[in-house]
């Protein structure tokens, strides 16, 4: 029933096509047409927007670039429609890739900031360079669209065109986005670090989206120019990007029906509102500010969850093969880590043998997690080796560290709620979309959990615990790091989750768990270490730290402050 | 004469007897966005014809905005002729929006009426336009040509808007002090979001300028003269149609007016003849504001559309036929088509004097089609 | 010719320095960007035109009433536009705030129409001789009224109860409310502050650079340009960065007349050309100091 939402609300604008074919003079289908363009400009939108979850500003840019390269080839050069795409497409590509280079790692705001003001150069150029682009004037008398030399009609001839290429632009985003660069810019929004730690590249994720997304748009002003038939540098103008925007809004930003209902309803809804006169741009103001607050994820989002069934699909089959993991060895000498003026890792130097589980211990701020985020890179030591497996990781990006076979879980679980508890541990696993999920079913079945198809959001605490662990082994590691794995869980499951691991280990796996809770961890783990501010004060077997005075006083200390 | 009118309404009354002439005149030009003040100009003045059309014609009229986009233009036009009957259109002032219009134009053989002053839009061969306000070779000529008569121009600065209005503005200024051996010893091209006129003012002062010549949209218009006025400048200004707002002048006090010209199509608030005069109140009445040149000129667009409708024109190609062979006198001046649609050929200069702000038009200049 | 475009460039910068602090200001209490911040200038500045014509007094007289209905109409846009998106990522407000804007635009366009309008001055036209140099009245009383209203901010935050809370709302939301502090009144409140700031900067600029409907967005990149030099989230910041801007936007297109070695002839001081380089030294500043120039005041957590 969920699954058919879309295709209901994509029927209906067929339908909606169709009687404006059928019944409709040329004011109809012009006005659809200039709705297809935009449904494919939103479309490419969705790839930086919507999957790769960054506030870009510089779709309309894209456009507009992809506008006046078209309008250019076909007044300068008398280059038609399809011979000047490749152009069309390729410079605001182009474009794309030059600029992501220096603003595509900002965050948020800045980035929207920065694309903000890309836009505002490009238009200044625009109105500028009068000799190539006509200045503020534009161009005019840009032929129509055309086909292999074969003109193609106002009317339902452009319709037709327009809509079979959204429908192309629809059929690539599904090829592109379904299954793991899906699961995997999921996880990349929800929580980018846990992306990287799965090995998971995010900056080449979202710069081959926001390419993406500069190709649509190119194509799309491609066809814009050629259907308006002139162009002016309005077409770079802000309110040409917020109508995109508003469209993968109102539409929902990860759902293709959604870039398409969302052209439709935004670009037809000014010209149901003329009766208004005068007040009629003021209406859609108000209509849009209702649809983003009252549904905020869009409607095609809001009619799948009125629909949303209680029926999952069924599971896909657990691979044959049972996985064993052969651990390496990990060595760290001397590692240092300051954040302003806080010591956080002070010479640091530990090893782990291959199947061994280390303990690491030590007060709250003793620097347990830094030196996890230090051998997986989140925070790289900035002196000091971490060899791993004979080579040196301690320069090396998250994503690569983790692709030599380091894993590692959260203190708070960091999994996309609203994926499947498969999905979110396929999309660490190897191969193609279909062996990485057989693996990740194998994978679950091990780690107890039950209901594969259920979304995280909705599974229990301990649940998710064991999903997160799942996904850390789905990536084939040779060392697992573990964050305090039991916090939050009640004895029945520690006890579970000790006999899990033990097994992992048995099977060649190497560990570092950091826990509080010693009667958890001593039966685990084969060496503990603990650590206090920032220094290794104690090692040896579990008994023999536990009974050390040196980690009794660190303890005590953080407990009675005030003692003498 | 009475008699006739009350007879004719009589006819009108009664359709089984005589059927009045009916006339479907759409109005799409740009009412928000940056070209709202002329555009709502240009919407007043066609509202005033389409509301008192000549007697025997009753008019059809819906307005539609057509923003700033090509696409809205297009859009409103293939909306307004989709129904058929078109018998002519009012069309936007911006001129992009003309050129994405000019081919739906072509494709269903209604006649559009603009005041764009955009050179390209009678270039195209189009027989389906027709320009009523003076174009920008004509206007531009009659600044430049007033400026050099009046002022002995030498040295002008020229400074103008990023905009088509402010280019193609330029564009022809440039061209009409060449021909006559003058180079502008400074040029300045302003976005209109720029607030500060000092710098572009000390800079033409800089360069020995010894005139400006100007090419700004009204409010822009206004903030030079203000800025001219508190730096104390002192040279002579010939300013484009920006100042023939009136919200222009409105911005402004009499002081900071004085001894500043300006080219305009028309000056209906200086009300030159008793027809003007009446134009103006009828404006003032319906309206609550002053016309400019834009407002004159739509209306007398639009009352030579209605007028041939009176005289038997009954279908768009009749109309076209019309504005494209007739003579017609209107309040502004004589319009006839140079047969590329250009239907304006006569430019004013206004100038202020300093005690108010209603100016004097100081110069008409003709430039009759070739 | 120095003094007069000192005096340019501070009457500028304190105006926009005011759209910036609110927007600042709300960008710290919610973590969102307002991007109807440009608009509420334009609406101030044409609330102001509409009270001068029912009370033909100047401008400075005008200004109290003035607040009072931004701040009335700021809390209205934090219940339409902010409140019912509260738990949503950032961007669901920073689309909102457009829809506002858009919404703000047209209603200007259709209740005070589309021309440029005036409001009257703050005391009075005219200048100040001083010993030969020609000082508007109106640039000066812009530059104290402006000082003015950022003095008594200060005072607000740093010295009453009021300005605490708020400053703990913005610090985390969650332990504010955990210690009792009225979490959504303080973030209307802070609607009601930073909108209030942006219609003073409306009746400020509205006389010499007049108000029309759409210099909304104009406004609003100026004051998102000023946050990011002066540092996201940062008061001081945001007062430095507004002065940046119009220190850069009134003396480069003057460079030639300062240093006439430079010669006007060439097009690189043209108003667009000093967008463009203004723009790309915000790219720049961006890409090499991602914090500022006075580093970030809101701390993301890694």
């Amino acid at each position: 029933m969920r699954q058919a939402v879309p295709w209901v609300l994509l029927a209906c604008v067929l339908a909606y096509d169709g009687y404006a074919v059928a019944t409709g003079s040329n004011y109809t289908l012009r006005v659809l047409s200039v709705a297809g363009i935009y449904a494919i400009a939103a479309l490419g939108y969705q790839f930086i927007f919507g999957h790769a979850g960054a506030l870009a500003l510089s779709q309309g840019t894209f456009v507009g670039v992809g506008a006046y390269a078209s309008a250019i080839a076909a007044v300068r050069w008398g280059l038609p429609f399809d011979a000047a795409l490749p152009l069309s497409i390729g410079l605001p590509v182009l474009l794309a890739a030059l600029i992501a280079i220096p603003v595509l790692r900002l965050q948020t705001h800045y980035f929207a900031l920065a694309t903000l003001i890309i836009g505002q150069i490009v238009q200044l150029a625009a109105t500028d360079w009068i000799g190539l682009t006509g200045g503020a004037n534009g161009i005019g008398g840009i032929p129509g669209l055309s086909l292999l030399g074969a003109p193609i009609r106002n009317g339902w001839p452009t319709l037709a065109l327009v809509w079979s290429t959204a429908a192309l632009g629809a059929l690539i985003v599904w090829a592109v986005m379904r299954g793991r660069r899906g699961a995997a810019s999921a996880i990349m929004r929800a929580n980018p670090v846990a992306a990287r730690a799965v090995g998971i590249d995010t900056a080449r994720l979202r710069f081959v989206a926001f390419l993406l997304s500069a190709a649509f748009a190119g194509a799309a002003g491609s066809l814009y120019v050629h259907v308006i038939r002139v162009i002016s540098p309005e077409v770079l103008s802000f309110p040409v990007m917020v109508t995109i925007l508003t469209i993968a809004v109102i539409g929902s930003r990860l759902r293709i029906a959604g870039a398409i209902v969302g052209a439709v309803l935004v670009i037809e809804m000014p010209e149901w509102f003329r009766f208004m006169r005068d007040d009629y741009l003021l209406a859609y103001g108000v209509i849009l500010l209702l649809v983003v607050v009252t549904i905020p994820e869009g409607v095609v989002a809001a009619a799948e969850r009125l629909f949303r069934a209680g029926t999952a699909p069924a599971p896909p089959r657990a691979a044959d093969r049972t996985f064993v993991f052969p651990g390496a060895a990990l060595e760290i000498h001397d590692v240092r880590r300051r954040f302003g003026g806080v010591t956080a890792l002070d010479g640091v130097s530990l090893s782990v043998r291959p199947g061994e589980v280390l303990g690491l211990i030590g007060p709250n701020g003793s620097g347990k997690t830094t030196l996890v985020n230090a051998i997986t890179g989140i925070f790289p030591a900035q002196s000091g080796t971490i060899r791993f497996a004979g080579t040196d990781v301690s320069r090396l990006l998250p994503h690569r560290i983790a692709r030599h076979g380091i894993a590692r879980t959260f203190q708070t679980v960091a999994l996309v709620d609203d994926m499947t508890a498969l999905d979110n541990v396929a999309l660490a696993a190897p191969g193609t979309w279909r062996t990485a999920r057989g693996g990740a079913m194998v994978l679950l079945e091990r780690m107890g959990v039950d209901e594969p198809m259920r979304r995280c959001g909705e599974l229990p605490y301990g649940m998710r615990r064991r999903v997160e662990i799942a996904r850390a082994l789905a990536s084939r590691p040779r060392l697992l790091l573990l964050d305090e794995p039991a916090a939050g869980l009640n004895e029945t499951e520690q006890a579970d989750l000790t006999r899990r691991l033990r097994e992992l280990a048995r099977s060649g796996l190497s560990m570092i768990v950091i826990e509080h809770n010693i009667p958890f961890l001593a039966p685990l783990a084969d060496r503990m270490i603990c650590l206090d501010d920032g220094r290794t004060i104690a090692q040896g077997r579990p008994a023999e730290v536990q009974a050390d005075p040196r980690v009794i006083e660190a303890y005590l200390g953080q407990l009675a402050p005030a003692a003498p | 004469m009475i008699r006739r009118a009350a007879i004719l309404a009589l006819l009108a009354a009664a359709p089984t007897v005589v059927r009045a002439a009916e006339a479907n005149i759409p109005v799409l030009v740009p009412i928000t966005g940056f070209l709202a003040t002329e555009g709502t100009s240009q919407r007043n003045g066609a509202l005033l014809a389409l509301r008192n059309p000549p007697a025997g014609v009753t008019a059809k009229y819906d307005v539609t905005d057509t923003g700033t986009s090509p696409e809205v233009a297009v859009n409103a036009l293939e909306r307004a002729v989709s129904d058929g009957n078109v018998t002519a259109v009012v069309a936007s002032m911006l001129g992009t929006q003309m050129l994405a219009m000019l081919p739906v134009a072509l494709e269903n053989r209604v006649p559009l009426t603009t005041m764009s002053g955009t050179a390209e839009i009678t270039q195209k061969g189009n027989p389906y336009v027709f320009r009523f306000f003076p174009a920008d070779s004509v206007v531009k000529g009659a600044q430049v040509r007033y400026a050099i008569d009046t002022h002995h121009i030498q040295k002008p600065a020229v400074i103008y808007q990023t905009t088509a209005y402010g280019q193609s503005g330029h564009a022809e200024i440039d061209k009409v002090l060449a021909a006559n051996g003058i180079k502008p010893v400074y040029e300045d091209a302003l976005d209109v979001s720029v607030k500060d006129m000092q710098p572009a003012l000390a800079k033409a002062k800089e360069a020995g300028a010894d005139s400006l010549l100007l090419q700004l949209h009204g409010g822009p218009t206004a903030l030079l003269l203000k800025a001219a006025a508190a730096m104390n400048l002192r040279l002579p200004i010939v300013a484009g149609s920006g100042l023939s707002q009136a919200s222009t002048v409105a911005l402004l006090e009499s002081a900071e007016l004085k001894g500043v010209c300006g080219e305009t199509g028309s000056s209906p608030i200086s009300a030159e003849t008793p027809g003007m005069a009446k134009f103006l109140d009828d404006y003032r009445a319906a309206f609550k504001s002053d016309p400019d040149g834009f407002a004159v000129g739509q209306y007398d667009a639009t009352m030579m559309v209605l007028t041939a409708v009176k005289d038997g024109a009954m279908t768009a190609a009749d109309v076209t036929k019309a504005l494209a062979t007739t003579r017609y006198p209107g309040l502004a001046m004589t319009y006839k088509s140079d047969g590329k649609g250009n239907m304006a050929h006569s430019a004013v200069i206004i100038c202020f004097d300093g005690t108010s702000r209603t100016p004097n038009v100081v110069k008409h200049y003709e430039f009759p089609a070739e | 010719m120095l003094l007069p475009l000192a005096l340019n460039v501070l009457a500028l910068g304190a105006s926009y320095a005011l759209v910036a602090l609110g927007f600042v200001l709300i960008l710290n209490a919610t973590g969102a960007v307002n991007f109807a911040q440009g608009d509420l200038v334009m609406i101030g500045g044409f609330v102001t035109v509409v009270l001068a014509s029912y009370l033909p007094v100047p401008a400075i007289v005008l200004l109290p009433i003035l607040l009072a209905a931004m701040a009335a109409l700021g809390v209205l846009i934090a219940l339409a536009a902010y409140f019912p998106l509260r738990n949503r990522p950032p961007e669901a407000v920073f689309i909102s705030t457009i829809a506002v804007g858009i919404i703000l635009q047209n209603a200007a366009t259709v209740l005070f129409g589309p021309e440029p309008k005036a409001a009257p001055p703050l005391l009075g036209v005219g200048e100040f001789d001083f010993g030969g140099m020609f000082v508007s009245r109106q640039s000066l009383a812009v530059i104290a009224v402006a000082t003015l209203l950022i003095g008594s901010l200060y005072t607000l935050f740093a010295h009453t109860q009021f300005g605490r809370r708020l400053r703990a709302v913005a610090q985390d939301r969650e332990v504010a409310a955990a210690i009792g502090i009225p979490v959504d009144a303080m973030i209307a409140g802070t609607f009601a502050v930073g909108t209030a700031l942006a219609g003073a900067a409306g009746l400020l600029l509205a006389n010499t650079f007049f108000v029309t409907p759409t210099e909304g967005a104009n406004y609003i990149l100026k004051a998102y340009i000023a946050i990011v030099i002066g540092g996201w989230g940062s008061i001081p910041g945001a007062v430095a960065g507004a002065l940046l801007i119009a220190l850069f936007e009134v003396l480069y297109p003057s460079m030639p007349v300062l240093l006439p070695a430079v010669g006007t002839g060439s097009g690189l001081f043209s108003q667009n050309t000093s967008t463009i380089v203004l723009d790309v030294v915000i790219l720049l500043t961006l890409v090499v100091r991602p914090q500022g120039l006075f580093g970030e005041a809101i701390r993301q957590r890694p």
